[in-house]
């Protein structure tokens, strides 16, 4: 039996890079999946049919992380549709390589909102049904950035270190429902928000990791599918990192 | 001072088990019939048997106390077709006319509970129990294990109600504890339980010395009540109340007729800057109601109490005595004003209890009188749906048959909302407290949290869901306002966010359960260090305590009869 068979999974920024990944990862585990995207329709289209041809059912919103009401709609359609959401990854994410000292309020901001902020909103809207049922899986996508000192962004460590006290707080309070709340802290990945770096900070992070590579979007996909799953049942509040040793 | 977080109390502990119902059995040393406390423990049930010759003694009942509260429940399902009365269970009561304990046969009959007993001296008779026997039988699954004091007063030698004050037998500590100051009174009721001398008002230092020995027995105490007689007559009543606002104690309750606070506006002002809250009795609004019940018409006297209390914010509480057939018509009156004024927090129907040397006079039916299903059917009816019968749910804390209660949310717009409707009282149980308003205490805090959870799940499928959800927030935000709080600033913002409907039914000795009296949570506080339950006091020691020819209690002034319950020849022991 495959490891998602019968649940209903929602990823934020799903339609590319790392979400995609996780996307695929769960219907190919039997899950039938849902996310949302903010400007890309082609991908998300693609996807569709990515996740459809596994023989899941799969759901695209285009709604923001940030827009409230529009995550109450969707959680509310979703259920309404699918049944129920057994699992909240919470992916969406961005990142911008600018030093302190140039920093806008409006990086900041931008960066902290989508980043944490967005994990609040969505998770507001899902966890309704789940306290109901008494039982759910969330997975907060956090980094290696917000866990260690490195060369990150500091508005971005800063919302992956707030990631991991979302969790642990969450954790404690919704526990006692039945729902798990972890989160998972990648290294530097192949693509996504560290393709910006610069080669001094990629070679560092190499010289540091002890596989000596950078990971991919399958392999952290492999490990979301696991954390979600109901064989990890008495995992909750933890961080796992998944940095090939650094 | 006045800062429990820097002067914090010795915590209470839980009984070490949860006290489900009297049951009588052999005692397995002598055979005698005895009585015993049915109480679940571990798992399991046990039968606590205090015989008179042989001491305690202990039976294990049952293996597995789920099941036998599941088999328990269903001996009050009567079966289809069944013709005459079907046998609940039994317990101890009294005669009606000599006061003498007997064994009580608890039966239900068209859907009413009925005890049935027989005194050898004078004969058989039978009382109305509950309008409801579902209700009655139902609210057995309420038992909750109580609380014990931090010392008990009295050692148990001979059980209930002899070894009164409270013995190590009890179970449950002091919820409401009440002292009487006075014997004099303005009124002289019908239906009054207490058996006035104008003889005498307590001192304030045999006052202080109660409260003193009310503080050592509870460590802390949410409320203090003072009452009488008429406790506006003291003489030194605010020397008493100044003595009782101690730190240990959140509240000060003046159980009054109110009717100095109608005509003396500075009496009433001295109560408020006192800082006491009023416990007003309020039969009803008309004047057939207070002949019938207080002897004379008070309608225009009780009005200039209300228009005092209300012009003056005096945190005001209402106790309405309902009669069959007086004033249950003016049920939904009574709630209206609750629900209208601010200032009065909570409303108490007492269905009236027929005992003391008014009440053991008053003509009545004891076949036919109101119980608590029965106000709560009134209560439904004349609030047309505003509040509902399922809005209600027995007090764990006392015993269940003793109390019913709501509580009101206060919804951002004014307007109040039963908890029943977004919460289920069962999963919550620490809501059912005997306490007027909701206390901002650590284990609300906790309950609190899982209420808004539950509701915020389902906030579309219930009525008002988002506004009782916009109201917990404000009642989370101002009762934990992240700094230390003391006892009577948090009773103060949490009667901010709630009120109260208690149902609460004295015993008289129509319907005396030995049982009820056994987890009593109102108790007489007594200048000797005692602390009585409120039943047990009014029907067994008060005329022990005072009055004439009361050198022998009342109820230990006849021999036994025939062949009684064992608790029945405790009277011959005192």
């Amino acid at each position: 039996m495959r490891l998602l068979e019968g649940r209903v999974a929602l990823v934020t920024g799903g339609s590319r890079g790392l979400g995609r990944a996780i996307c695929l990862a769960l219907a190919r585990e039997g899950a039938d999946v849902a996310f949302n995207y903010s400007r890309n329709e082609a991908d998300a289209t693609d996807l569709l049919e990515r996740i459809q041809s596994t023989g899941a059912r799969a759901w695209a919103w285009k709604t923001s992380v940030l827009d409230r009401a529009g995550l109450q709609t969707l959680a509310r359609t979703l259920e309404a549709e699918a049944g129920q959401i057994d699992i909240l990854v919470n992916n969406a994410g961005v990142g911008q390589v600018v030093p302190l000292a140039l920093m806008e309020e409006e990086d900041w901001d931008r960066v902290m909102s989508v980043n944490v902020k967005g994990a609040f909103l969505t998770t507001q809207a899902v966890m309704r049904g789940m306290i109901k049922r008494r039982r759910g899986r969330i997975l907060n996508i956090s980094s290696l950035a917000g866990l260690k000192m490195m060369e990150a962004p500091v508005h971005y460590a800063a919302s992956k270190a707030a990631l991991k006290g979302f969790t642990e707080a969450l954790a404690k309070e919704i526990g006692r429902y039945g729902i798990t709340v972890n989160c998972l802290a990648p290294g530097i990945l192949e693509e996504g928000v560290s393709t910006n770096l610069p080669e001094s900070r990629l070679a560092e992070y190499l010289r540091h990791c002890a596989l000596g590579r950078k990971g991919t979007f399958e392999e952290c996909a492999e490990v979301v599918a696991f954390l979600v799953s109901d064989r990890n049942s008495y995992m909750n509040g933890a961080t796992i990192v998944l940095d090939g040793g650094v | 001072m006045d800062c429990t977080t820097c002067t914090p109390t010795p915590a209470r502990k839980d009984r070490p088990h949860t006290f489900l119902a009297h049951e009588h059995a052999n005692c397995p040393a002598c055979a005698a019939r005895v009585e015993g406390r049915v109480v679940l423990r571990a798992g399991q049930v046990y039968n606590l048997l205090r015989c008179v010759q042989c001491g305690p003694q202990e039976l294990l009942v049952a293996e597995d106390s789920t099941r036998y509260l599941e088999e328990f429940l269903a001996r009050g399902q009567v079966p289809e077709g069944h013709v005459g009365d079907w046998l609940f269970k039994t317990t101890t009561s009294t005669c009606p006319s000599c006061l003498a304990l007997l064994e009580a046969e608890v039966v239900i009959r068209d859907d009413k509970v009925f005890f049935k007993k027989a005194c050898g001296k004078c004969g058989p008779s039978e009382a109305l129990v509950s309008e409801d026997a579902r209700y009655y039988v139902q609210a057995y699954a309420f038992a909750r294990a109580g609380t014990e004091p931090l010392e008990f007063t009295q050692e148990a030698k001979l059980g209930c109600p002899v070894d009164c004050g409270t013995c190590s037998d009890h179970e449950q500590h002091t919820c409401l504890p009440i002292i009487e100051v006075t014997d004099h009174c303005n009124l002289e009721c019908p239906i009054c339980i207490v058996d006035n001398q104008y003889s005498s008002h307590m001192s304030l230092e045999v006052f202080e010395r109660t409260v003193e020995g009310l503080v050592r027995a509870e460590g802390r105490s949410e409320s203090v009540a003072i009452c009488g007689g008429e406790p506006t007559s003291h003489p030194r009543i605010f020397d008493l109340i100044r003595a009782a606002d101690r730190p240990e104690i959140g509240r000060v309750v003046l159980i009054t007729n109110g009717l100095r606070i109608g005509r003396d506006l500075g009496f009433a002002r001295q109560i408020k800057d006192s800082g006491a809250y009023v416990a007003l009795q309020l039969d009803g609004f008309d004047a057939e109601t207070h002949r019938v019940l207080r002897g004379r018409d008070l309608t225009d006297e009780k009005a200039a109490t209300l228009r005092t209390l209300r012009e003056l914010r005096i945190p005001t509480q209402l106790i309405f005595v309902a009669a069959r057939g007086v004033n249950e018509h003016q049920i939904g009156q009574a709630v209206d004003l609750l629900l209208g004024e601010d200032h009065i927090l909570s409303l108490n129907f007492q269905p009236v209890a027929l005992t003391g040397n008014g009440g053991g006079r008053f003509s009545h039916d004891p076949m036919d009188r109101l119980t608590i299903p029965g106000v709560i059917a009134a209560v439904a009816e004349q609030t047309n749906g505003r509040i509902r019968k399922s809005d209600f749910s027995p007090l764990p804390c006392s015993h269940p048959q003793c109390v019913s209660l709501t509580y009101l949310l206060r919804l951002n717009d004014g307007s109040y909302l039963p908890f029943p409707r977004f919460i289920d009282f069962r999963k919550h149980g620490s809501l059912l407290r005997s306490s007027a308003t909701l206390p901002a205490t650590a284990e609300m805090h906790d309950t609190l949290h899982e209420v808004i959870h539950d509701l915020y799940a389902r906030e579309h499928e219930i009525e008002r869901g988002s506004e009782a959800l916009a109201a917990l927030r404000r009642a989370l935000d101002v009762m934990f306002p992240g700094r230390p709080v003391s006892v009577k600033e948090e009773l103060r913002i949490g009667e901010a966010q709630a009120k109260s409907i208690f149902l609460h039914h004295y015993m008289d000795p129509h319907d005396f359960d030995l049982e009820r009296l056994r987890k009593c949570c109102h108790h007489y506080a007594q200048a000797d260090g005692r602390i009585m339950p409120g039943c047990g006091f009014n029907l067994f020691h008060r005329g022990a305590a005072k009055g004439p020819d009361t050198g022998v209690p009342a109820w230990a002034k006849h021999a036994p009869h025939g062949s009684g319950t064992a608790s029945a020849r405790l009277r011959v022991v005192t």
